[in-house]
């Protein structure tokens, strides 16, 4: 017996299940999205490309507060296959009572990193002594003019300053959060000597120098300092060059992506944490969908027994069932996400979703979509099942 | 009659998984909440690492910034009259041309009363000596190196169309924005743009046995157009930094509240479904259909207290113990959730209040309903 021309189920009490799956979904699509927009983005955080490592000292307990010697720039840069060594300070700071990370750069190394597009004013320059450019969300955000000066608040040192905006750039990227000033007001602000910086990103060639041969360079300058060639060029010429010594255990060499990774990994947050985390969520959300469940079949008891009144066996019900109830699960669970990526993308428009004052970037990820569409499909199915065997 | 009917309702057979819906739904929150508290718990403790140093400034509330701020020159005496201030240095900094026999730069030139004393303040190192009079002067390591100026250099500062010529005396490091500029004496601040009486900013410490009251004495006795900001903020910082992730976790709960509307809907609606014959007898009995409305109102609160009373126990207990054997499996992994008693009870009031919300419209339509159109 087929049922399939059967309207018994009325739509009105399927709403209740529809009703409870949109909302879960939505629950589960804001977390895994944002969750997993945060993980990416911290990763991202200082580039994805793989032509590009990252020296930087392992004993730090954040990302942020690592200091390694500026000059290993120079025999680093050097090496064939290096393009560009770009050494920079990473300063959290209080601008106009917002805590903001700012970065101290060569801007000519740091260019040839990251690409950034001028909007007003014009690129910063190592000589431009009390200036900084800031990124267009950090502009909206506090409210920032060209050519506005503003106290600057350290946060790791005891320090104040007063810089002015010459220009705002987008790089659409984790850096449009930031402001960049050059190398030596960064050194001051974070209250390190000339000789130190956060780290430094080199730009190379896989084919001609590898991670491993950067960190034989490395430790060759750790054991035997190469002679100083002060005086070359511009950064040398604006800053003292000291050469500080060094612990070879202290430095690490690695794919930025991985060493902002391995800072995540240490506090338990991975890419599969987060996705299990939000799986939970959905699943303890899930609970509500089984009373929905429940409830439809609860609901539709009469019309289920006329059914097997007339002949229909319980395998025939329990079929038909699933091929009308599934479809609009699936059509409420898509809805939902939908309705959670619309909400998301409306709060990261409004720019207030932040975390570390950058700004949470949602990205799709199918993944998260076929998840959430097996889920809750199993869900409904086996909840509709078993509340079949039992109530009816 | 009230009594005996909710004891009915609630031997129904979904209460049990009804409470058991809402409590996991409290779980999510109370779980997330206590991670969150271990991450700012976390955040603080790396901002206790830093050391804290003791500068305080005073400019003029409206301005941004050094060069913008005009305060009375005046208010230097009464922070040294005050007995919990160490010291003080009144500065007056603008922006200048400085020109060389090569080239001109815009400058920023600080002007203070002693520089020998500011330059000892800063710690500074000095190649040379202290300027002394308006026609001497510091200038900042990184300054010279930019505009090529050597001990002895004669140099011209110009602001508006005042000229004045400097001889630089010393070249300083002090490893802050002193490095990038001019410090000369007062005078020469005078000489290039008059004596109005005003200052920049104030630059001051407490001394070591001050207490923190002394700090919101000392901000009672300044003028109201004058504010006193603390120059590094680590705390604030990490205050900053912990309210983000609890706007992102605020926002976050609302999707939360929203599952626990839908799931007081369901709830309702299958108690209404269930319990079909006993409602629509108690209404044949007389019963007034705001006794029915509350009757269901009165389920769903009650179910609603058990399972976020639940929930909140269960999420706090599950982190804790999900976190203690990420330990033992992740030794480097060291998590420490916990919950706050002050977050349980709004944790608490918003699960009725949105579950409240949720049940409304069973409740209302269970209640409009005569005995007559029940379904027996």
């Amino acid at each position: 017996m087929r049922l399939i021309g059967f309207k018994y189920l009325r739509k009105k009490r399927i709403l209740t299940l529809a009703l409870i799956l949109t909302m879960a979904s939505i629950l589960f699509s804001t977390t895994a999205f944002s969750l997993l927009g945060f993980y990416k983005g911290f990763n991202a955080y200082l580039g994805e490309e793989e032509d590009i490592v990252a020296i930087y000292n392992r004993a730090s307990r954040t990302p942020f507060t690592g200091i390694v010697p500026m000059y290993l720039t120079e025999p680093i840069s050097i090496i064939n296959g290096v393009s560009a060594s770009s050494p920079e300070v990473i300063v959290p700071c209080t601008m106009k009572n917002e805590s903001t990370f700012l970065r101290g750069i060569i801007p000519e190394e740091f260019s040839k990193l990251n690409h950034l597009s001028i909007l007003e004013g014009d690129m910063l320059e190592l000589s431009d002594i009390n200036s900084m450019v800031v990124g267009r969300p950090l502009a909206e955000k506090l409210d920032l003019k060209l050519g506005e000066k503003v106290l600057v608040l350290g946060v790791l040192a005891d320090r104040y300053m007063e810089l002015q905006v010459k220009g705002i750039y987008d790089s659409q990227s984790a850096m449009d959060d930031e402001g960049l000033i050059p190398l030596y007001v960064g050194q001051w602000l974070r209250g390190i000597s000339y000789e130190y910086v956060t780290l430094i990103r080199v730009k190379i060639d896989h084919s001609e120098v590898s991670q491993s041969m950067l960190m034989d360079e490395i430790a060759k300058e750790a054991s035997q300092p190469s002679p100083s060639d002060e005086g070359k060029d511009e950064k040398q010429w604006i800053m003292p060059t000291i050469r500080a010594s060094f612990s070879i255990e202290e430095i690490g060499v690695e794919e930025p992506q991985r060493f902002m990774k391995r800072y995540m990994d240490r506090y338990g947050v991975t890419r599969e944490a987060l996705l299990i985390l939000s799986l939970m969520v959905f699943s303890f959300a899930s609970a509500s969908v089984i009373t929905a469940s429940k409830t439809l079949l609860y609901q539709h008891k009469g019309e289920i027994e006329v059914l097997r009144s007339v002949g229909a066996s319980n395998r025939t019900i329990k079929t038909d069932l699933l091929a009308k109830v599934l479809p609009w699960s699936l059509a409420f669970s898509m809805a939902g996400t939908g309705i959670g990526i619309l909400a998301l993308m409306a709060i990261e428009r409004s720019g207030r979703l932040q975390v570390l004052s950058h700004g949470i970037s949602f990205q799709f990820d199918p993944l998260i979509l076929a998840l959430q569409l097996i889920f809750s499909s199993s869900i409904v199915a086996l909840s509709l099942l078993r509340s079949f065997r039992s109530k009816i | 009659m009230t009594t005996l009917t909710l004891k009915m309702l609630f031997r129904k057979g979904g209460t049990a998984s009804a409470i058991l819906a809402v409590a996991l739904l409290v779980a999510i929150l109370a779980s997330m909440n206590s991670i969150v508290n271990h991450i700012n718990w976390q955040t603080e403790a790396l901002g206790g690492y830093v050391n804290i140093g003791g500068t305080f400034l005073t400019l003029s509330r409206s301005s941004t910034s050094m060069t913008d701020s005009k305060i009375d020159a005046e208010l230097t005496s009464l922070l040294n009259n005050t007995t919990d201030v160490k010291y003080t240095i009144p500065q007056r900094t603008l922006t200048a041309t400085l020109t060389t026999d090569s080239s001109n730069h815009t400058i920023l030139i600080r002007g203070v009363e002693d520089v020998s004393s500011f330059l000892n303040l800063r710690g500074a190192y000095v190649n040379g000596t202290s300027a002394k009079n308006e026609t001497e002067a510091n200038i900042g390591e990184i300054l010279a190196r930019l505009a090529t100026i050597n001990l002895e250099d004669e140099v011209n500062l110009t602001v508006d169309n005042t000229t004045l010529k400097v001889k630089v005396v010393g070249i300083v490091k002090t490893l802050t924005q002193n490095d990038a500029e001019l410090i000369v004496p007062m005078e020469a601040i005078h000489h290039l743009t008059g004596n109005d009486g005003n200052i920049s900013i104030i630059e001051f410490t407490f001394k070591e046995d001050a207490k923190e009251e002394a700090i919101l004495n000392l901000i009672k006795l300044l003028p109201t157009d004058v504010k006193v900001v603390k120059v590094q903020q680590p705390k604030e910082f990490m205050q900053d930094m912990n309210s983000q992730t609890l706007t992102f976790l605020n926002l976050w709960s609302i999707a939360i509240y929203a599952v626990v509307a839908a799931a007081s809907y369901v709830i309702a609606t299958r108690l209404i479904a269930e319990s079909n014959y006993e409602l629509a007898m108690i209404r044949s009995l007389g019963a007034k259909k705001r006794l029915l409305f509350t009757l269901v109102l009165t389920y769903i609160a009650a179910v609603t207290l058990l399972g976020s009373i639940l929930g909140v126990a269960l999420g706090t207990a599950a982190t804790q113990m999900a976190s203690t054997m990420l330990g033992w499996i992740q030794t480097s992994v060291q998590v420490t959730p916990f919950l706050e008693p002050s977050q349980a009870l709004p944790t608490l009031i918003l699960t009725l209040i949105s579950s409240t919300l949720g049940c409304l419209y069973p409740a209302f339509m269970c209640a409009r309903k005569s005995y007559t159109e029940q379904s027996l």
